[in-house]
């Protein structure tokens, strides 16, 4: 089932929370929306489901256009962020709710409820049927809301936020289920997640949203390797930002200039990740024999994340990161940068 | 504690105590130790009396309370539920009205509305539903009690109910929307149970203020047996002086209230 | 687009439901306050006018509004002084006895009020209180005080202790503290109990009708005794007076009530 919206516009006062929003979610992929708080991934969501009543736009399920219909008539399932198991229900009770609002036979219902929590692999079933959402692990409460959304066979899965109260260590694991679950079922699904890591892993298309607008829609390695735009390539991981002016030829920023033959003209912003720096010492410019980018600055501060060395060096007035295996001293640095991975974007207006 | 501190905070306390334990708690037992005297000696005497003169009555008055009660919350439970879901201010609003309404003024404005020549009665006339020539009346019966302590409890009702309601996290009932749950299933499977604890509290909150209710009965009963015990207190003293058999009846209300705190007591511990 | 429709009607006929059963009294007491002369079985009075208003506000009627305002003043003034210490010590510090103390303030409410008042009375009347000024403002108090300090109680356990723990962190006294820092967090709170301990005593009419009649009269006790008496006009008149202050309360303060102040005082 192929779900669309068009024109999609909600106002909470004078702050747009969805701005004209146009997407399409491929019938049985499971597409990401990414973004930071408050840039209307949950509001688009939410939506979806019919909990928000939009100003304008269409939502449509395949041809069924549902914009107008109550939550209950829609036939999606959601899972929350807080899973919303109803805490005085047994799990049996939780995920056999919504058949005996259809009606199902009490028998068919437990042959159901079985088989769903079965494919989330809830674990022993005879110790977790009987027991309240309360006596669960966080990781079993998550799956049991997976049940309980999957159980009513939906047209369309939303799920909103629903890896983010568990530790780092579950999150990982499920991760991965919450994909195979999909694959397996063949629903199309929604997955609203403000974690770029998580969004990279799971998807097949990526929604980036900000301020209530669709920023970029993508492939995870298209959406990570070739960022649209200045926030798309901040948001995606860790990353610099220096100010500068891009002429034919050279960009120049601050008192230095850089090789550049792209086409962007004016004030410009150039990013490069933390991770694809390197950092030697001050020489002559032909220090950089492959053609890339080398940037003058000063190293100021060092920290140990584990892993690599993240650096901190003060370029033009403005600080960037470096992480980097072994230690460097302080003092006069040379930031390199391959240049394939130093994008430069237009400066936004203003 | 420090010693002065201990002084200070006597001090402090004291005067309240001392006003609420002379005029609630010596004349509480005081209405134990007279219940079982009678012309000056140790006797049963008033509590035969309760027995041969106000069993029905003490029936009446709980009955008179549990429909009131059961009235009170069903509508509560039903009319909570639509403000909760859907919401509306201004019913809201309304609902706390009663609230500040005086029992007496309560009592008095049924009485105008309820009786044979009350306003009721008159613009049910005018709609021509019925004869003025035999009005039938709601005021001094048992019905007319009912209609003011739901008028009157249903804000309280109305107040805590939706309070509880209102602690049920919005996401628990979009879960049940999400699976299709209309109004009325979001109402009875998911917020009546999650408030069911609250729910018993407020019920018996309210049922022995019901009980203990005595200016409603007062103004809007009926002259005659049976009466609300209250009102059978009052007269006893009022009209027959009579401290002995008020006090027993007194006693009856106190174990009457009992029953019901040590029942949702219990009912709370057991869920806790 | 029915169900709309739908959803629209049921939303009036609450409305209006709600609206005629709240009104229905109040508004019987409108048309009698305002009815010179209406002879059954015609549907409306057949005279209207302000003659009754013009005799009542000149006579018992005005006396009695008199005598139970300032009662009900001397009640609340005194009860905002004992309430204010005790509910912040209960709420702070580890007093004494303090099981036994907030017992003593919490049985009230779970017994009838009408036969413990009845023996209240015959206290009273021993120290030559009955029937007096005093006697009747010492039976409010009763009343006044398990309300207030469960009340104010609660406001004051609501101040995060952190936020005083920071001023004797600063070398604030306990004294100062309170002064400083709960005191002006807490004034809300003690106002909107306040205010209901005020109409707790304008209304009270068990206690009033025991211990002061037939010498003391309030506003609930003449509305009571007319009414009763078949003086239709002038009770409906005094009890709209009766309930102006609480609807004025309740349309000025309706967003600070909070179901904690209202829940006790529903029943009172």
């Amino acid at each position: 089932m192929e779900v669309r919206v068009e024109g999609l516009t909600k106002r909470y006062g004078r702050v747009s929370a969805l701005d004209a929003v146009g997407i399409t979610f491929p019938s049985g992929a499971l597409t990401a929306i990414l973004g930071p708080s408050g840039c209307g991934k949950t509001t688009l969501l939410r939506s979806v489901a019919g909990f928000v009543p939009v100003d304008a736009g269409r939502i449509l399920f395949g041809k069924d256009d549902v914009t107008q219909l109550t939550p209950q008539a829609r036939g999606t399932a959601m899972v929350f962020q807080n899973y919303a198991l109803w805490p005085h229900m047994t799990v049996f009770d939780n995920v056999a709710y919504g058949l005996r609002l259809r009606r199902v036979p009490e028998r068919d219902i437990r042959a159901r409820v079985e088989k769903v929590l079965d494919l989330v692999e809830i674990g022993q079933l005879e110790g977790v049927l009987g027991r309240k959402p309360a006596a669960l692990s966080g990781g079993q409460q998550q799956r049991v809301a997976v049940a309980r959304a999957l159980v009513v066979e939906p047209r369309v899965l939303l799920m909103d936020e629903p890896l983010s109260n568990l530790d780092a260590k579950v999150r990982q694991r499920l991760r991965v289920e919450v994909r195979r679950l999909q694959k397996a079922v063949g629903i199309t699904a929604i997955y609203v997640t403000h974690d770029q890591e998580e969004a990279l892993a799971i998807a097949d298309t990526v929604v980036l949203m900000n301020a209530g607008r669709v920023v970029q829609v993508g492939a995870p390695p298209e959406i990570y390797f070739r960022p649209a735009s200045a926030f798309a390539a901040e948001f995606l991981g860790v990353s610099n930002q220096l100010r500068g002016t891009a002429d034919p030829g050279a960009l120049a920023i601050g008192g230095q200039r850089l090789p550049y033959a792209g086409p962007v003209r004016g004030p410009a912003i150039v990013v490069f990740k933390a991770s694809d720096a390197t950092l030697g010492p001050t020489g002559p410019p032909a220090a950089a024999p492959e053609g890339g980018a080398v940037l003058r600055g000063t190293l100021e501060e060092r920290l140990f994340l584990g892993a690599v060395y993240r650096h901190y060096v003060r370029i033009e007035g403005e600080t960037v990161m470096v992480d980097a295996p072994e230690p460097a001293e302080p003092g006069p640095v040379a930031v390199r940068v391959p240049p394939a991975k130093l994008q430069v974007y237009a400066a936004p207006a203003g | 504690m420090r010693r002065s501190a201990r002084l200070a905070s006597l001090a402090i306390a004291a005067p309240p105590l001392a006003i609420v334990v002379w005029l609630f708690f010596l004349p509480f037992l005081s209405s134990a130790h007279l219940s079982f005297q009678r012309e000056g000696e140790w006797s049963l005497r008033n509590y035969y009396l309760v027995w041969r003169l106000y069993k029905l009555d003490v029936l009446y008055t709980l009955g008179i309370s549990l429909v009131s009660l059961m009235l009170v919350v069903g509508i509560a439970i039903l009319l909570c539920g639509y403000l909760r879901i859907v919401g509306y201010r201004p019913v809201e609003f309304l609902f706390k009205i009663p609230l500040f309404v005086p029992f007496v003024v309560v009592g008095h404005g049924m009485r105008v509305l309820l009786a044979p020549r009350g306003t009721l009665n008159s613009a049910l006339a005018q709609a021509g539903l019925i004869d003025l020539n035999d009005p039938p009346s709601i005021a001094f019966t048992w019905a007319g009690i009912v209609v003011s302590l739901v008028w009157k409890n249903l804000a309280l009702a109305v107040l805590l109910v939706l309070g509880a309601y209102r602690a049920v996290d919005e996401t628990y009932l979009e879960a049940a929307r999400n699976v299709g749950a209309s109004a009325f299933r979001q109402i009875r499977d998911i917020l009546l149970p999650m408030a069911a604890p609250s729910l018993v509290v407020a019920s018996a909150f309210m049922f022995t203020s019901m009980l203990a209710s005595f200016s409603i009965p007062l103004m809007i009963g009926s002259g005659e047996a049976p009466q609300m015990l209250m009102v059978d207190v009052f007269y006893r003293i009022n009209y027959q002086n009579d401290l002995g058999t008020a006090n027993a009846l007194g006693i009856v209300s106190y174990l009457l209230a009992m029953g019901v705190a040590g029942y949702y007591l219990r009912t709370i511990t057991v869920k806790s | 687009m029915s169900r709309g429709v739908a959803r629209r009607s049921l939303r009036a006929a609450l409305a209006v439901v709600a609206f005629l059963f709240i009104f229905a009294p109040v508004s019987s007491l409108v048309i009698w306050s305002f009815t010179r002369r209406w002879f059954w079985p015609h549907p409306f009075p057949q005279e209207w006018g302000l003659f009754y208003w013009k005799q009542v506000l000149q006579g018992d009627l005005f006396r009695a509004l008199h005598s139970g305002f300032l009662i009900a003043v001397v009640v609340t003034v005194l009860t905002l002084v004992l309430t204010v210490p005790l509910a912040y010590l209960l709420a702070r510090y580890p007093i004494p006895a303090k099981p036994l103390i907030l017992m003593v303030f919490l049985l009230p409410h779970a017994f009838p009020q009408l036969p413990v008042f009845v023996n209240s009375t015959t206290l009273l009347y021993r120290v030559n209180l009955g029937g007096k000024f005093w006697g009747v403002v010492l039976i409010h108090m009763v009343g006044a005080l398990v309300y207030a300090v469960w009340t104010m109680t609660a406001v004051f356990k609501s101040i995060p202790e952190s936020l005083e723990e920071a001023a004797w962190n600063l070398g604030a006294s306990h004294l100062k503290s309170f002064f400083s820092v709960a005191l002006p967090l807490a004034t809300p709170g003690l106002i909107a109990s306040t205010l209901l301990v005020f109409l707790y005593s304008l209304d009270e009419f068990t206690g009033t009708l025991l211990v002061g009649s037939p010498f003391v009269l309030t506003l609930p006790v003449y509305m009571y005794r007319t009414s009763v008496g078949y003086e239709l006009q002038v009770a409906s008149i005094a009890a709209l007076i009766l309930m102006l202050p609480g609807i004025l309360l309740l349309v000025l303060l309706e967003r600070f009530l909070k179901a904690e102040y209202l829940s006790m005082f529903g029943r009172l």
